[in-house]
């Protein structure tokens, strides 16, 4: 029985379809999967080639064998696509997996540095008194004596100079013993109401040892207004605190004699080690001596040209080098200017 | 300044507080205890003992010695001390008691069993007799005590306070206790005194008052008055110089008794020394006076010095008969300078700086009639006091409105509170107005401490306890700080340095000659130090390189390469007695073991980040500097500052690069002044060029050419990158970028642009690779 044209056709398309799925199954590179392509879809590759025996057929049978080409054609274009699609992710994974790099090596370039721990803290209680609408003041590490001295209530002769051992210079001039000549300098330069501060560095004519520097840092505070009170005082030297060891501290004044206040104080904290049970920081009293403190006195208001009647004030003056021992446990104040990077790159 | 405890009990009545907790309460509102010790607990131990029978031991020098003691009953003892012998009346310590540090035992010494022992004065801790066993001629009684010690410091301005008198008022105040006045002043007489006193000058001697005594003994003094001195450290000598210092440890009236068939003529003249005029003192040093110093003189010359020290030549001596008691105040100025000058500070000079009371001295002079008698039997005061004896002028009464006092304390008080505390304290209270009191203060608290209402602010503060007062936020005006600029700069300086790699370092701002030597500075442009105490600090620095090496020095022996800076100031002197020129700088340093200029390069690029736009240009190199490796940093067409290699001959391991800029001249908040450019709208193009130069061209100066070759329609050049093309020369590559604001450069444009570039170039002789 002679078969038809149309079945003939129809067989050999289904033969080639599943004969080039085969091969590109089996194909083992993307470039034997690109000449299966070339043979069976290129433009006279065997698809082709049945499209020029269409004319023989009738045009119902020429549909019939069209949609049977454009099947194959699109499937054939499909298996390619998932090969080629499984050759490429198999070659990522390939070249990712040969990517491995060593994370654990050290990065190029330069370590950062470090700011000093007195810097660190100052920085710190600079930004606290800042938000509180202080301002920061710098003065001059050569004093004169009235700035140092008799500006606040220290007249010569006074056994108060006693208190701050002072290295003199030549021409009458020396290094300020405490920064509290800024307090003089801030009200010759702003006109009350003020509040300031002043971190700086202050000298003492001491002997050296591991708890006693030549060379410190401190950090003076002041705040003139119409009605200031030792309440007031003891608000802002509580925020300060608070702050600076980042917990509730317990406070106590006592009296203390500072001749540029009046009343003056000692601000005590309790014992950051004991708590204040008594131990040997301590010397077992379970109180740490940390600021003085008290109102201004008249006579320095005078001086500075406020009138004491009008406004009044508070001073403070905070150790910062004792409050990075402190913070930090250092045991040896001589360390913090001994420029030793083992000690320094702690920080 | 050490306290009695049992001294203070017996000042204030009905006291009942123990030792520490007086301690406390006088550290919470009158002055710093920094301690409580407890002085002759043995004392408690030790018994009065007669010695019965002494008798030699064979081969020794000790001498076995039967004892009859009042609490122990009969003991035996080795005693090695010559002076015992039978009937002597001695005291016994018995085993077991400490004494000295050391326990007091049972032993066997010369083959005789010795139970306890005999004590020398020195060891039972109430004189400094070692010569041998103390000999009692009244009753061994003293009690153990206990001391409470005062910092000086918190003692400044309380001239009453450095007697024991004064700190009982003020514990009896704490306490509400009635305080016990050990003067009495019906013990004066008033007759005319045997001598006369002669004040030159008022307002250096506001008081002088002498009272002479006859029919003087001078011997020891009692036990209890020993041990009372020596348990404050006050060196028993005998009953008349021991009688004056109780009573400076006492109500802190310094007094000095002078023999007064020494002196010469009947008038004691408190003046200033003449000149060349020289006062033997007591301690053996011949001072050398002169008219700043006062002096108290007899018709023949100085003998003492006012304030500070007696002389010699009329000193108490075992045979004086007479005496003349001096009860004096003195300008505390006055003898703060005399005692600084002859650098002698003396129980009597550290009274007197803190200005003294002048109604204290008769006070302290019917004191000492009242201890003479005791301590002297028979003894006759002659006349009354000498000098006058009017009340010092009293300061009028200080106006205290109550509602102003609370304000300040921020806390309310009662008015009744606050009378009974000033009273309590000595002042007189009386109401002036509504609201307001007038206040009379002591003459002890009015010398120089208490001249106005903010003075009895603390008064009453510290009595009714800081503790009482509540913090309180105040009302205040909301308003931003005026803005520092120049701090703000320093701390993003700081950041930046550390961000970079850079470890702060703070350096002294002392130097000293040897530091400075090898940087060649010259140290008479210096401020020196008058008194230093160390060698390393007789200059203040005028550069921190000097302090920045010795870290070099000392961190090259720890680590390979490391990074640090420091931001500090110069101290540069101006004219003599101005304040010299304070300059911050920032230095830092790169060191490394690496034989490259990588640190240069480290350090440019931290300037760089800085101070954005600075340049470096070469310099002509310092002595300490790598001669062929210093820079000048340039901002704005100004110097700021130097980079350079340290000079190899500073002996460093390795190589240090160095940054030092002048902070003053930094441009500060760059980015403030930033005017923001339109991004540009058309294309830009660029080719590559390298000139061949010589291998000591720096590559600014071609890059300078290039731009300005280029013209206006340079948008900008880099720099890409060098090689040697042959010995001495170099191969330099930039890439030119070009383009205009308005328009895409037209095809032909960029080609000619080019070739005037290699034109210019090559016009200068520069030899190009295209
Ligand atoms: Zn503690």
């Amino acid at each position: 029985m002679e078969r038809r044209v149309s079945t003939v056709i129809s067989d050999n398309i289904s033969r080639l379809r599943t004969e080039a799925l085969e091969r590109i199954a089996a194909a083992p590179s993307m470039e034997a999967v690109d000449a299966v392509r070339v043979e069976a879809l290129g433009r006279k590759g065997a698809l082709a080639q049945f499209s020029k025996d269409f004319g023989k057929l009738t045009p119902e049978e020429r549909a019939e064998a069209g949609k049977a080409l454009n099947a194959a054609k699109q499937e054939i274009e499909e298996a390619i696509e998932r090969r080629r699609l499984g050759f490429e992710s198999v070659a990522l994974a390939a070249r990712l997996e040969a990517e491995w790099v060593d994370l654990t090596l050290p990065a190029p370039g330069t370590r950062p540095g470090s700011l000093h721990p007195v810097t660190q803290i100052q920085q710190e209680i600079e930004d606290l008194f800042l938000s509180l609408g202080f301002t920061v003041l710098d003065g001059p590490e050569v004093e004169t004596e009235y700035h140092n001295f008799d500006a606040l209530n220290i007249p010569p002769d006074h056994p108060a100079r006693d208190m701050q051992d002072t290295f003199w210079l030549d021409g009458g001039l020396l290094l300020r013993t405490h920064t509290s000549p800024v307090q003089v300098r801030g009200m010759e330069q702003f006109r009350p109401p003020l509040r300031m501060i002043a971190p700086g560095r202050v000298f003492r004519n001491e002997e050296v040892d591991a708890s006693h520097e030549h060379t410190f840092y401190q950090l003076e505070g002041m705040m003139i207004d119409r009605d200031v009170s030792v309440a007031h005082l003891l608000y802002f030297m509580k925020i300060l605190l608070t702050s600076v060891f980042r917990r509730e501290v317990t406070v106590r004044l006592r009296p203390g004699y500072f001749p540029f206040v009046e009343p003056g104080f000692e601000l005590d904290i309790h014992c950051l080690i004991c708590g204040g049970a008594g131990c040997p920081v301590c010397k077992q009293s379970g109180w740490v001596e940390l600021l003085p403190c008290g109102l201004v006195h008249p006579n320095v208001l005078r001086l500075s040209g406020i009138d004491p009647e009008q406004w009044g004030g508070f001073a403070f003056g905070l150790g910062l080098t004792r409050l990075a021992m402190m913070r930090y446990g250092i045991d040896d104040i001589r360390l913090l200017q001994s420029g030793d990077l083992r000690f320094l790159k702690q920080f | 300044m050490k306290f009695s405890y049992n001294w203070i009990r017996e000042l204030v009545d009905g006291l009942d507080a123990g030792p520490r907790e007086l301690a406390r309460l006088i550290t919470m509102k009158t002055a710093e205890c920094e301690g409580v010790e407890e002085a002759g607990a043995h004392l408690d131990a030790v018994s009065e003992a007669r010695l019965l029978e002494v008798e030699p031991i064979a081969n020794s020098h000790n001498r076995k010695v039967l004892l009859d003691t009042a609490r122990y009953g009969r003991r035996t003892v080795v005693c090695g001390a010559t002076n015992a012998r039978p009937g002597l009346r001695s005291v016994y310590v018995p085993a077991g008691t400490g004494l000295g540090g050391r326990r007091i035992g049972t032993a066997v010494i010369d083959g005789v069993e010795s139970d306890g022992m005999l004590a020398s004065g020195a060891e039972l801790g109430i004189d400094r007799d070692q010569a041998g066993i103390i000999e009692l001629d009244g009753p061994f009684d003293p009690r153990p005590d206990f001391l409470i010690d005062v910092d000086n410091k918190s003692l400044t301005h309380r001239p009453d306070l450095w007697g024991h008198l004064g700190m009982a008022r003020e514990v009896a105040a704490i306490f509400g206790r009635p305080l016990r006045d050990p003067a009495d002043m019906s013990l004066l007489e008033d007759g005319p005194s045997p001598v006369s006193v002669d004040i030159a000058d008022r307002s250096l001697c506001p008081r002088y008052n002498a009272l002479v005594f006859e029919n003087v003994t001078v011997r020891p003094s009692p036990v209890w008055l020993r041990w009372r001195l020596e348990a404050l450290g006050l060196n028993p000598i005998n009953n008349i110089v021991d009688v004056t210092n109780y009573i400076m440890a006492e109500m802190a009236q310094p007094m000095h008794a002078f023999d007064a068939d020494k002196l010469q003529g009947n008038t004691i003249f408190v003046r200033p020394a003449r000149p060349g005029e020289h006062a033997a003192a007591l301690n053996g040093e011949n001072y050398a006076l002169g008219e700043a110093n006062l002096v108290i003189a007899d018709a023949a010359g100085p003998i003492a010095v006012a304030g500070v020290i007696g002389g010699s030549a009329s000193a108490i001596q075992p045979a004086s008969r007479r005496i003349v008691l001096e009860s004096a105040t003195f300008q505390a100025a006055s003898v703060r300078r005399t005692s600084s000058q002859l650098r002698l500070r003396t129980d009597a000079s550290i009274r007197f700086e803190k200005s003294q009371d002048p109604a204290n001295t008769v006070r302290a002079l019917a004191r000492a009639i009242d201890l003479l008698h005791q301590v002297s039997p028979g003894i006759r005061v002659a006349g009354g006091p000498a000098g006058d004896r009017a009340a010092p002028p009293s300061l009028p009464p200080i106006e205290l409105p109550l509602s102003w006092l609370e304000q300040k304390l921020g806390k309310s008080l009662g008015s009744g509170q606050v009378r009974d505390i000033l009273e309590a304290l000595g002042f007189r209270v009386s109401p002036a107005s509504a609201g307001v009191l007038a206040v009379t203060v002591p003459s002890w608290r009015a010398t120089k401490d208490i001249t106005g209402k903010h003075d009895l602010v603390e008064e009453i503060g510290r009595i009714v306890g800081y503790d009482a007062i509540e913090p309180k936020a105040p009302v205040i005006a909301v308003a931003p700080p005026p803005s520092q600029p120049r701090r703000e700069l320093l701390r993003s300086l700081r950041s930046m340095a550390a961000a970079q790699g850079f470890t702060e370092i703070y350096n002294y701002s002392f130097v000293n000659e040897e530091m400075i030597a090898r940087f060649g500075f010259d140290p008479s442009a210096h401020l020196r130090v008058l008194n230093p105490i160390a060698a390393g600090q007789t200059l203040l620095r005028t550069s921190l390189l000097p302090g920045l090496f010795r870290n070099l020095e000392l961190n090259s022996r720890n680590y390979s390469s490391f990074r640090i800076f420091e931001i500090g100031r110069e101290i540069h002197p101006l004219a003599p007695g101005e304040l010299p020129d304070e300059i911050p700088h920032l230095s830092a340093a790169v060191v490394s073991r690496d034989d490259t200029a990588d640190g240069l390069f480290e350090l440019k690029r931290l300037a760089e980040c800085l101070a954005p736009g600075c340049t470096i240009e070469p310099a002509e190199a310092r002595s300490f500097e790598h001669p062929r490796r210093a820079a000048f940093v340039i901002s704005r067409g100004e110097a700021i500052g130097r980079l350079f290699e340290l000079h190899p001959s500073l002996g460093l391991d390795g190589r240090a690069a160095m940054l030092d800029v002048d902070l003053s001249r930094w441009p500060e908040a760059t980015a403030r002044n930033v005017k923001y450019q339109p991004l540009r709208r058309y294309p830009t193009s660029a080719f590559d060029l390298s000139v061949i130069v010589g291998s000591r061209t720096p590559s600014m100066t071609i890059q300078n050419l290039l731009a300005s070759f280029t013209g206006p329609h340079l948008v900008q050049i880099e720099y890409l990158r060098q090689f040697v093309v042959a010995e001495g020369s170099l191969s330099l590559s930039f890439r030119i970028t070009v383009g205009a604001p308005d328009r895409t450069l037209q095809s032909e444009e960029i080609p000619a642009i080019r070739s005037r570039v290699i034109e210019g170039m090559r016009g200068l002789g520069y030899e190009l690779r295209v």
